[in-house]
């Protein structure tokens, strides 16, 4: 049975992955696909510390695509052609093109914002080969970060369920800070926190088994509460509960006026976070962005806010998709506190730190 | 297993395809049919290296198919523009191997869908310009520079391979090179390092490391105290002797494997051999799918063969096993149905035997079945004294040519049954003539048996008619001048002449083998040496 596991954001999920693979009694042939680099080497020195017998393969899904869909067919779609790595880059024009040029550039890599439909056409003509091939190799394949499939990868999925090989997702809508395929229009109904609705139509018809999971290991209560409030209620998530019992003196969500930055940070050595590079922060900080944050644990953050993110605070206006994502990895990166740069608070809710 | 090789312009092999058994294969052929050439294109295609070096470094000129070269470099002087000669090895392996379908893809010559590994040399993409202009240099060489050639080693799944696939575990026995520099050669070692895990190789290198400081700072102490004496007045740095710590110094050239107390390269060629073969097969098939034995009849005794091949056909177990032998005991013992003729780099079609002659020929190892089978023609005969009978009359039709030297082999049966000759000559193809004495029957009783194996100009057997005489000698005597036959054999005068010559057939058969007797032939001798004519 193909089994998703849909859990907030500390609720050991990846752990989940690994546990499951250190169990090698009878021996099954598994691979784990995960979305980031970072992500990969993550989950791979995870997995040699746990499984003692058989190590998983591990693989990004732009390699799985390439390695075991695109690869060993593509002349029975494309006659004559061999793929020879994969583009990277914006090309402009591609979306009109047909044939092959919408696929592979002159040098036959593959284009990065079709590479689930090209997948998907070459197991379409490779007559059921490609996923018997798999079929072959793996018994089970686990995906971490389901939530960032989109497009065409959800086909590649449906695909996958109906084979003989144990499909198990992990994942958190809340998290959609990617989408591997950006410009897709394919499945575009099921983008970001919609992606329930995908999870939910295939429970129904019976192909996925789908378990929903509110418990956190990580962040404390008070940091996990405010996680829920960045969503808007109509969501409808359960309340996160927190596990973590650990309490220091500096737990919660906070506001750090501009000119108290250099205090705090030298008081609690937080990890700054920001949406992105178009971020302002100040010279001095290091500072990651919020993307990039995915899957770490720390005891504090500090975020820098993008103006949205300040209205949120400020006004309550509710943040939408991409930016309500982006918000919630941030903040539950932290176990203990969780401080926003703003100066002129006017929310209310939060206290303004200043030392002491 | 491995289901079909196919060889493109690889030294002798200039399109060579091939499906091996699954289980067992024998491969035979004469010298420089490419025999060792086909295990070599296996080895390199499923390794990628060839006698322990990557095929990139290896490569040289030679590898090419020497026809390919020669009408490409005289297309070239001809001024045509020919694309250079390439290598292709492509080994399939069937689509129910387990554990290989990752190597699993449509990219090979025949577009099949299974799993499989291709290796192909071609003119580098990158040395484009100084290929050309080394082609359109009037004085250029016949010799093809390979240095500017890639190896390109793919899985079918088109995924460039950079080491040897896991699954594909290859045993090399070549018992031809026994001997090495370094007392061990270079697929032994591998044999041999594959036994030892990862952990215990590191606890040898530390101990071999630790051991030879030991040597430098305790042993050579004194000596290195003495020279450090004398050695002032040399040089103004201190000078000493201390044990090799280089990586040039690993253990790996030091740890020889030793036989019953005698260093490996010490014990007797024969032992080497055996040995060598129960270590590469006395393991797990899950670490050697495939082993490949080159000539292991050499340096052995008969019994030690006998032991030998026994032993091979206990460990093949699982493993898909290719043989090169020139042994018709090897070949019989092994089994004749799992036959591969190799003749001028192609393989020889070989239809199936009856598993009753396989059995036979098993139980009757000494025969020389590798005649048979090596044979261009054969003229299958009953017995010695036939066989030098028929050798004569061949050479009285060819002026003094034997048979031998027209590519025809003259088998004595010694025994076997006639039918079990033809049904191997028929699997084969093989064109031949059996000559047999009609023994009092009509000639029809004898060749209305073997009618399922003879084919008119093909296979044909023949026999002396009835009313000449039972058996050769009053065949023979019936068409020659009985009184010279006699003084020429000094035959007794109170004998009979046939009674005689039957009764001493050899001694008869040589005597007018060697003599300069202007004799006459049965018809049917005439017509068997017409045949094969």
């Amino acid at each position: 049975m193909n089994r998703a596991v849909l859990a907030v954001a500390g609720s050991r999920k990846t752990q989940s992955i690994v546990d499951a693979c250190s169990d090698t009694s009878d021996n099954p042939r598994r691979l784990v696909l995960t979305y980031t680099i970072a992500a990969q080497r993550n989950v791979e020195a995870r997995l040699a510390r746990a499984c003692s017998a058989q190590l998983p393969d591990v693989s990004g899904w732009y390699s799985f695509l390439l390695h075991h869909w695109i690869r060993p067919y593509l002349p029975l779609l494309f006659p004559g052609r061999r793929l020879t790595g994969l583009n990277f880059t914006k090309q402009t024009g591609v979306d009109y093109a047909t044939g092959p040029a919408r696929y592979l550039d002159g040098d036959s890599r593959a284009y990065k914002r079709y590479l689930s439909k090209l997948a998907f056409d070459v197991a379409a003509a490779s007559n059921g080969a490609v996923i018997d091939r798999l079929e072959h190799i793996y018994d089970e394949i686990h995906i971490d970060e389901a939530q960032d499939l989109t497009g065409y990868d959800l086909e590649v999925l449906e695909k996958l369920f109906a084979s003989r090989i144990d499909i198990r997702l992990v994942g958190d809508v809340r998290q959609s800070t990617f989408n591997t395929n950006p410009q897709d229009l394919k499945n575009r109904k099921y983008r970001d926190l919609k992606m329930l609705d995908w999870f939910a139509s295939h429970q129904t018809t019976g192909v996925l088994d789908v378990e929903q999971s509110n418990r956190t290991w990580r962040s404390n209560q008070l940091v996990a509460t405010f996680s829920d409030t960045i969503f808007p209620k109509d969501c409808d998530f359960p309340p996160t509960e927190s596990l973590q019992t650990r309490t220091t003196t500096h737990d919660g969500v906070f506001i750090v006026p501009t000119k108290h930055i250099d205090a705090y940070i030298e008081a609690f050595a937080p990890l700054c976070l920001r949406h992105s590079s178009a971020t302002r922060t100040p010279d001095t900080t290091q500072s990651l962005n919020f993307g990039v944050a995915k899957g770490l644990t720390c005891d504090r953050v500090l975020i820098f806010p993008t103006g949205s993110i300040a209205d949120f605070l400020n006004k309550g206006k509710m943040l939408t998709g991409k930016s309500a994502c982006g918000l919630y990895v941030a903040v539950t990166r932290a176990i203990h506190s969780v401080a926003f740069v703003i100066d002129g608070y006017r929310g209310g809710t939060l206290a303004t730190w200043s030392p002491a | 297993m491995i289901n079909r090789v196919i060889i493109h312009g690889y030294r002798i092999f200039r399109a060579f395809e091939f499906c091996p058994n699954p289980g067992t294969n024998i491969v035979v052929g004469d010298n420089d049919s490419g025999k060792s050439t086909l295990l070599e294109a296996i080895a390199l295609a499923l390794s990628g290296r060839v006698n322990g070096r990557w095929a990139q470094d290896a490569l040289d000129p030679y590898w090419f198919n020497a026809h390919h070269v020669g009408e490409f470099f005289a297309a070239l002087k001809a001024g045509s523009a020919p694309s250079p000669p390439e290598v292709m090895i492509e080994v399939y392996f069937s689509p129910d191997a387990v554990g290989l379908h990752d190597l699993r893809g449509i990219h090979n010559s025949r577009r099949d869908d299974v799993p499989g590994i291709s290796m192909r040399i071609t003119p580098a993409k990158e040395y484009q310009q100084e290929i050309t202009e080394y082609f359109a240099n009037p004085d250029c060489p016949d010799i093809l520079p390979t240095e500017w050639f890639e190896v390109d080693w793919r899985a079918f799944s088109d995924e460039r391979l950079t080491r040897r696939p896991k699954g594909l575990g290859i045993a090399h026995i070549d018992s031809r090179t026994i001997r090495s520099s370094a007392g061990v050669d270079y697929h032994t070692r591998e044999i041999l390092s594959s036994f030892i895990e990862p952990g215990e190789r590191a606890a040898i290198a530390v101990a071999h490391r630790a051991a030879r400081h030991a040597i430098s700072t305790d042993t050579l102490a004194p000596v290195n105290e003495r020279i450090a004496e004398h050695g002032k007045a040399l040089h103004d740095q201190p000078i000493g002797l201390h044990m090799d710590q280089s990586a040039g110094a690993s253990w790996e050239t030091s740890v020889v494997p030793q036989v019953a107390d005698v260093p490996f390269a010490m014990a007797g060629q024969g032992q080497q051999a055996a040995i060598k073969v129960v270590l590469a097969m006395d393991r797990a098939s899950t670490t050697t799918s495939f082993a490949l034995i080159e000539e292991p009849e050499n340096h052995l005794s008969h019994t030690s063969l006998t032991k030998l091949v026994a032993r091979i056909e206990t460990l093949a177990g699982d493993r898909q096993v290719f043989l090169t032998t020139h042994s018709s005991f090897v070949l019989n013992r092994l089994g004749l149905d799992k036959l591969v003729l190799i003749s001028g780099g192609r393989c020889a079609s070989f239809n199936d035997l009856p598993a009753d002659t396989v059995s036979y020929f098993k139980r009757l190892s000494g025969y020389d079945s590798m005649r048979l089978v090596l044979a261009r023609k054969a003229v299958l005969v009953e017995g010695p004294s036939d066989e030098m009978i028929f050798e004569r009359a061949f050479r009285d039709r060819h002026n003094g040519r034997r048979p031998m030297e027209l590519g025809v082999d003259v088998i004595s049966m010694a025994g076997v049954s006639l039918k079990r000759g033809l049904q191997l000559c028929a699997a084969l193809g093989r064109q031949a003539a059996a000559i047999r004495d009609n023994d009092g029957q009509d000639p029809a009783h004898w060749t209305t048996p073997l009618q399922p194996w003879l084919q008119d100009g093909v296979r044909q057997v023949f026999i002396g008619d009835n009313a000449a005489g039972k058996t050769l000698e009053p065949q023979f005597v019936a068409v020659n001048d009985e009184t010279a036959l006699r003084s020429l054999l000094n035959i007794p005068d109170d004998e009979g002449t046939t009674e005689w010559m039957g009764k001493h057939k050899t001694e008869w058969a040589l005597t007018f083998n060697e003599s300069s007797f202007e004799a006459t032939y049965p018809p049917y001798l005439i017509d068997a040496v017409t045949f094969v004519s």
